[in-house]
C-alpha cells in the first residue's frame, strides 16, 4: 500500500487532558478516509492534529506524524498548511471579498500577484470543485452572495488553489442540504483522483458512501479502522458494531 | 447527473445481464446436448458451472455493498432487492442446466421413447420462457414478464402428461426403466426452469411497477377484483384472527 501519512503512537493534550490516546494509523495516497465517531471522541482534534492546528488552540502532542516520510513536526506550519488543506463545518468564505479574490486568496498570501497567472489557476479550482459554471460569469460577486453549497465549494476551490496534496474536511456537508450534501459527495470521488482525503463525519451514511477507509474513534482511541465495506457489513469490533447500527452513540 | 451511486448501479446491472446470458446459454447448451446426443457440450455445461457459481458470489457481494454503504430508497432499493433475487433464480436454473447434462452424460444417448413424451415441447417453451423473463428485465418490460407468467401453467401441464406417459412406458418396456426415470426427472427440471423464470418475471413487476405479485399473480393478471393487495391482506388478517396467531396488546 502506497501510504501518505503515517501516524505512530498519537497523543493530543489540553493541558494534562489527553484527548487522543496512542493512535496509530496509515492513510494511503489517493483515497478517502472517513474518521467516524460520537461527539467528543477526538476525531476533529486528530484531524487537526494533521496540519498543526491543534497547536494554534494551545495543544501540544506527542508520537509522530509523517508525511511522504517527512516529520511534520519539524515542518514549518505555514508551508505545512499548503500542503495539507483544510475545509471546515461551515463555509467561510472571506465576506469582504469577490468570489475570484476568494480563490486566490491563498495564491496571494503566498506572494502570487500577477493576475495573468492567478486567472488559471482560479478558474482550474473553481472548475475542480464543480463550481466553475455556475459562477463563472460573477466572478466579482461576494463570496457570500451565493448559496450555503456553492459557498463550501468555493471554500474547496480556495483550498485546491494552493496545490495541496492532502484535503482534511471537517464536516463539509453538514450545513448543507441534501442536494449540496450530494454534489460535495460527487466532488470527493472527483478529487480523490488526485489527492488524500481525510474526512471527519457524523453522519455514518455519508461515511459510508464516499470512502475507501474508516476509522472509528471513541473516546480518544482508535477503536478500528478497515476498509469502509468491511467496517459497514462485518466489523470485527464489538463497540463498533453498536455504533454504526445506531444502537449506541 | 450521473452519480457514483449510478455508475455502481450500472455496474451490477451489467454483472447481472452477463449472468442472465450465461445461463441462458448453459440451458440452450444441454437441452442442445440432449438433442443432438453430443456429449462434449453436456460436460462442458458441467464445466461452466464454476463460472455461474463466481457470478452468483459477485453479484451478491455488490448487493451487499450497495444496500450497506448507499441505503438505497424507491426504484434503486426495488433494483438491488431483485437483482438479489433474480440472482438466485438464475444460479438454480444454471444448476438444473448442470443437472440435465449430467442425467444425460449418464445415459449417454438419447431414448427412442422420447418422441412419444412432451419433453421436446416443454424444451422449446422453457427456453423461450427463460428469454422473455431476461428481456423483461433487461428492458423493464412488464408485458412480457406477464407473458412469461401466463405460460408457466402449461408448462406444468406438459410435465404432468410426460409423468403418465412415461410411467406408461416402464410399465410396457422393463428395460426402458432406467432412462425414463431419468427422463421424468428431467421433465420436472424442465419445470423448475420453467417456476424460476416465472419468479424473474414477478420481479420484473416489482422493479417497474413496485407491485409485489409473488404467489398471488392469478390474483393481479387474472382478477377483476381492485386493490388486490388490500383484499390479501384482509385474507392474511382474517387468517391470523381465526387462528389466534395475532398477539394481543
Amino acid at each position: 500500500m502506497d501510504i501518505k501519512i503515517s501516524v505512530k503512537n498519537l497523543e493530543a493534550f489540553y493541558g494534562k487532558n489527553k484527548v487522543l490516546k496512542n493512535i496509530s494509523i496509515d492513510i494511503p495516497r489517493n483515497k478517502v478516509v472517513a474518521i467516524i465517531g460520537p461527539s467528543g471522541c477526538g476525531k476533529s482534534t486528530f484531524l487537526r492534529c494533521l496540519n498543526r492546528m491543534h497547536e494554534v488552540v494551545g495543544g501540544t502532542i506527542t508520537g509522530s506524524i509523517q508525511v511522504d516520510g517527512e516529520d511534520l513536526t519539524k515542518t514549518d506550519p505555514v508551508l505545512l498548511r499548503k500542503r495539507l488543506g483544510m475545509v471546515f463545518q461551515k463555509p467561510n468564505p472571506f465576506p469582504t471579498m469577490s468570489i475570484f479574490n476568494n480563490v486566490a486568496a491563498g495564491l496571494r498570501f503566498n506572494g502570487v500577484r500577477n493576475k495573468k497567472i492567478l486567472t488559471p489557476i482560479v478558474e482550474r479550482s473553481l472548475k475542480q470543485a464543480a463550481l466553475w459554471d455556475e459562477v463563472k460569469d460573477n466572478l466579482d460577486d461576494s463570496g457570500v452572495n451565493i448559496s450555503g453549497g456553492q459557498q463550501q465549494r468555493l471554500c474547496i476551490a480556495r483550498t485546491l488553489a494552493v496545490d495541496p496534496e492532502v484535503i482534511l474536511m471537517d464536516e463539509p456537508a453538514s450545513a448543507l442540504d441534501p442536494i449540496s450534501t450530494s454534489k460535495i459527495e460527487e466532488l470527493i470521488f472527483e478529487l480523490k483522483k488526485n489527492y488524500t482525503i481525510v474526512i471527519v463525519t457524523h453522519n455514518m451514511q455519508q461515511a459510508a458512501r464516499v470512502s475507501d477507509s474508516t476509522a472509528f474513534f471513541y473516546m480518544g482511541e482508535l477503536i478500528e479502522y478497515d476498509k469502509t465495506t468491511k467496517i459497514f457489513t462485518n466489523p470485527a469490533n464489538k463497540q463498533t458494531e453498536d455504533y454504526v447500527t445506531g444502537r449506541f452513540g | 447527473m450521473e452519480t457514483h451511486f449510478d455508475i455502481q448501479l450500472a455496474k451490477l446491472k451489467t454483472r447481472l445481464f452477463k449472468m442472465c446470458s450465461l445461463v441462458d446459454e448453459q440451458v440452450q447448451f444441454a437441452l442442445r446436448a440432449i438433442e443432438e446426443e453430443d456429449m462434449s457440450l453436456a460436460e462442458m455445461v458441467v464445466e461452466r458451472d464454476k463460472k455461474v457459481d463466481k457470478y452468483d458470489v459477485k453479484i451478491e457481494k455488490i448487493c451487499q455493498k450497495l444496500f450497506a454503504l448507499n441505503q438505497p430508497v424507491a426504484m434503486d432499493l426495488r433494483l438491488i432487492m431483485s437483482a438479489m433475487t433474480i440472482n438466485t433464480n438464475l444460479e438454480r436454473i444454471g444448476d438444473i442446466a448442470v443437472n440435465i447434462a449430467e442425467n444425460f452424460i449418464r445415459l449417454r444417448t438419447k431414448p427412442a421413447f422420447l418422441e412419444k413424451t412432451k419433453i421436446n415441447q416443454m424444451s422449446m417453451i422453457v427456453k423461450e420462457m427463460l428469454r422473455n423473463a431476461i428481456d423483461s428485465f433487461i428492458q423493464n418490460d412488464p408485458k412480457l414478464a406477464e407473458k412469461v407468467i401466463r405460460s408457466d401453467d402449461e408448462l406444468d401441464a406438459l410435465n404432468a402428461e410426460n409423468h403418465k406417459v412415461l410411467i406408461e412406458i416402464m410399465k410396457e418396456d422393463k428395460e426402458s426403466i432406467e432412462p425414463a426415470v431419468t427422463f421424468l426427472v428431467t421433465s420436472r427440471e424442465l419445470e423448475r426452469i420453467g417456476d424460476h423464470a416465472t419468479n424473474i418475471a414477478e420481479d420484473v413487476f416489482f422493479i417497474v411497477e413496485a407491485e409485489l405479485i409473488k404467489h398471488k399473480y392469478e390474483k393481479f393478471l387474472f382478477s377483476e377484483v381492485e386493490n388486490v393487495e388490500k383484499e390479501i391482506d384482509e385474507e392474511i388478517d382474517e387468517d391470523e384472527k381465526r387462528n389466534g396467531d395475532v398477539q394481543k396488546n
